[in-house]
């Protein structure tokens, strides 16, 4: 029943699009996946001399020729405002924008895969509310303040991790966890961890900035870079991206489902709950440094997917790339956008997003995968 | 490769599909199984290709049961056709081809100019060399199933499981597909729902009905008019060609009643 209606549904695209993907074969995915890491590295030396202060590009590049490899004058763009700015301003964010973007995009890939649904992101397990709820009762009560100054931070992450494993949990109640069970126990354990930050922040309602906070950390901001947790940010996202990079046919696998993939060699349960571990990870680490980042992790994949195709050998590494130049952008737009204030980066990345999800499915070449 | 199902048990949902069900494909042997719908064919060979659990009984391949395999063992030992191979993600046809390499590889394996080549002659048996780039899903469905046993080929296993691979095919790929699948010289162990195909390419068949089989032995010898009656409740006409084969004629149902 269903082949036939795709069938039917392939013929009447036919005149439109019979490719799967806009470019084809080895040589030019590898000279892609070049071409957007020279990007990458072109668009962090350009976007650091964009911002509110008025800087010259030349100082910009010492300063930071200064900092990395000692050379040029000292008294200069070793110290002072001019070096605090690049060092300690705008470089942290461009390297964490690049970490978060990376990470959110493989996890959203990755994410896909597993619940086998082209509308997954890396937050449809729960980890955005998990990490929503964790943040709220750490900035209301204070819940983990022992962990130090960045503790919102750290019981966000908690949060997200602790339901991503309650998610998986309960999706092996009677059975294994099917992508069915996944999204299922991702949308109710989601539903009882915004209710409970609802509620406390509905009880409590408090004039002390509490509310403001809580907004200000479930809209995303890179504000807060610091070189320490970037650097951790820029690990875990490399790590993550090499590890499900290697894993490019078992999640190409996971797309057939679990009876194929059995026929053809793998036995997706355990992987799935491995990937899952893995991902929670990633986006923990995202949500801990730079808090919820909506849209990123649903669109790059797609967009990817569009050009490249749907395997998973192309699709890690492209997306990741194309996630961190999409970040950084987006970063820079929030810094720039509005006079002496900065725009949330998360309602950013909504607004651009949006739009090209809904081009990406009104235009008929690109069935998100051909499944309607 | 010679693969042996004992006394195998299937329940779902409480339902008894398979009530002891033993059979046998010896080495390079063409078993088909034959049945009305329901009386599960399906099942059994869900239960040897290994995405259903037997519930009693247990498969064999060369004498070594199935369990004892790792799934990568088993997927390099038989490839599977099945009915339903409806992806909700799209994969170009090259892709889905060399998904069937996926049981010779580890992980940080990369794939070499071999699998390529296997994946492309995979192609070209089944006709669709032509079709690499396209997107799976704008195939037809004669087309898709090609492209899966093209996928079946590129695992190069020595037993082939083909669970009513002619669906959807027009008369000329049916014939070419069983042509192809017989002229691999594997082992087959096919469900087959129309009766004159089974009888022109099977060595022997089994018949299953209501999860037991009913009966077994070459075409010949099983499809009498009389048996088909047993199983399927028509009445038919069994003639021999003059290239020897075995065609069964059925009659219109309506007619008979009415002329009752």
């Amino acid at each position: 029943m269903n082949r036939e209606k795709t069938a039917a549904h392939g013929k009447k695209r036919a005149g439109l699009d019979l490719k799967n993907g806009v470019f084809h074969g080895r040589p030019i995915y590898l000279a892609a996946i070049l071409l957007l890491l020279a990007a990458l590295i072109a668009s962090l030396a350009w976007a650091v001399t964009i911002g509110s202060v008025d800087l010259k590009m030349s100082d910009v590049y010492r300063v930071i020729a200064y900092k990395l490899f000692r050379l040029g004058d000292a008294e200069c763009y070793g110290q002072g405002s001019l070096s605090d700015i690049v060092w300690f301003v705008r470089l942290p964010r461009l390297v964490l924008a690049i970490g978060v973007g990376a990470a959110l995009s493989v996890a959203g890939a990755v994410m896909q895969a597993v619940v086998k649904n082209p509308l997954a992101d890396p937050y449809v397990l729960g980890l955005s509310s998990g990490a929503s709820m964790g943040a709220t009762l750490a900035i209301l009560f204070g819940v983990g303040s022992f962990l130090g100054s960045g503790y919102v931070g750290l019981v966000a992450f908690a949060g997200a991790f602790l339901v991503s494993i309650a998610v998986v949990s309960l999706a092996n109640v009677g059975g294994r966890a099917t992508s069915v069970k996944l999204i299922l126990a991702g949308t109710a354990l989601s539903s009882v961890c915004s209710a409970v930050s609802n509620f406390v922040l509905y009880v409590i309602n408090s004039s002390s900035g509490a509310v403001e906070a809580v907004a200000r950390w479930t809209l995303g901001s890179l504000a807060g870079a610091k070189w320490e947790t970037n650097l951790w940010m820029l690990l875990v996202a490399l790590a993550g991206t090499l590890f499900f990079w290697t894993q490019h046919r078992t999640l190409d696998l996971m797309l057939l489902g679990d009876e194929s993939a059995v026929t053809l060699g793998t036995d997706l349960h355990r992987w799935r709950i491995g990937y899952l571990v893995v991902s929670a990870l990633l986006v923990g680490f995202a949500v801990y440094t730079a808090g919820i980042i909506g849209f990123v992790g649903l669109i790059i994949p797609h967009v990817v997917r569009m050009l490249f195709g749907t395997g998973h050998k192309k699709l890690v590494p492209i997306s990741a790339l194309l996630g961190a130049i999409f970040l950084l952008w987006a970063d820079v737009l929030c810094r720039v956008l509005l006079p002496r204030k900065e725009l949330p980066i998360g309602i950013l990345t909504a607004m651009i997003g949006a739009p090209v999800f809904i081009y990406l499915m009104a235009r008929r070449r690109y069935g998100f995968g051909g499944g309607d | 490769m010679r693969v042996e199902a004992r006394d195998i048990a299937c329940v779902l949902n409480a339902n008894h599909i398979l009530k002891g069900v033993s059979m046998t494909a010896e080495n390079r042997e063409f078993v088909g199984i034959i049945g009305p719908n329901g009386s599960g064919k399906s099942t059994l060979l869900r239960c040897i290709y290994r995405t259903l659990k037997p519930s009693g009984g247990a498969v064999y391949l060369d004498g070594k049961a199935l369990s004892s395999y790792t799934t990568r063992q088993s997927a390099r030992r038989l490839a599977v056709v099945a009915q339903h191979n409806y992806y909700n993600f799209d994969f170009s046809v090259h892709d889905v081809v060399m998904m069937g390499r996926a049981p010779h590889k580890r992980a940080l394996e990369r794939d070499n100019a071999g699998d390529y080549r296997i994946a492309d002659e995979a192609l070209k048996t089944v006709g669709m060399a032509a079709f690499a780039q396209r997107s799976f899903s704008t195939l037809s469905g004669g087309e898709q199933q090609r492209v899966i046993l093209a996928r079946a080929l590129a695992q190069q296993t020595p037993c082939l499981i083909l669970d009513e691979p002619t669906n959807h095919l027009d008369i000329k790929y049916q014939l070419q597909l069983m042509d192809l699948v017989r002229g691999l010289d594997r082992t087959v162990i096919a469900a087959v729902h129309d009766l004159n195909l089974a009888a022109m390419y099977c060595d022997r068949l089994y018949a299953v009905k209501n999860g037991q089989i009913v009966g077994e032995g070459t075409t010949e010898a099983l499809l009498t008019p009389a048996f088909i009656r047993a199983v399927y409740e028509v009445d038919a006409q069994v003639l021999r060609g003059t290239d020897g084969a075995t065609h069964i004629l059925f009659h219109p149902q309506a007619q008979k009643e009415g002329s009752v």
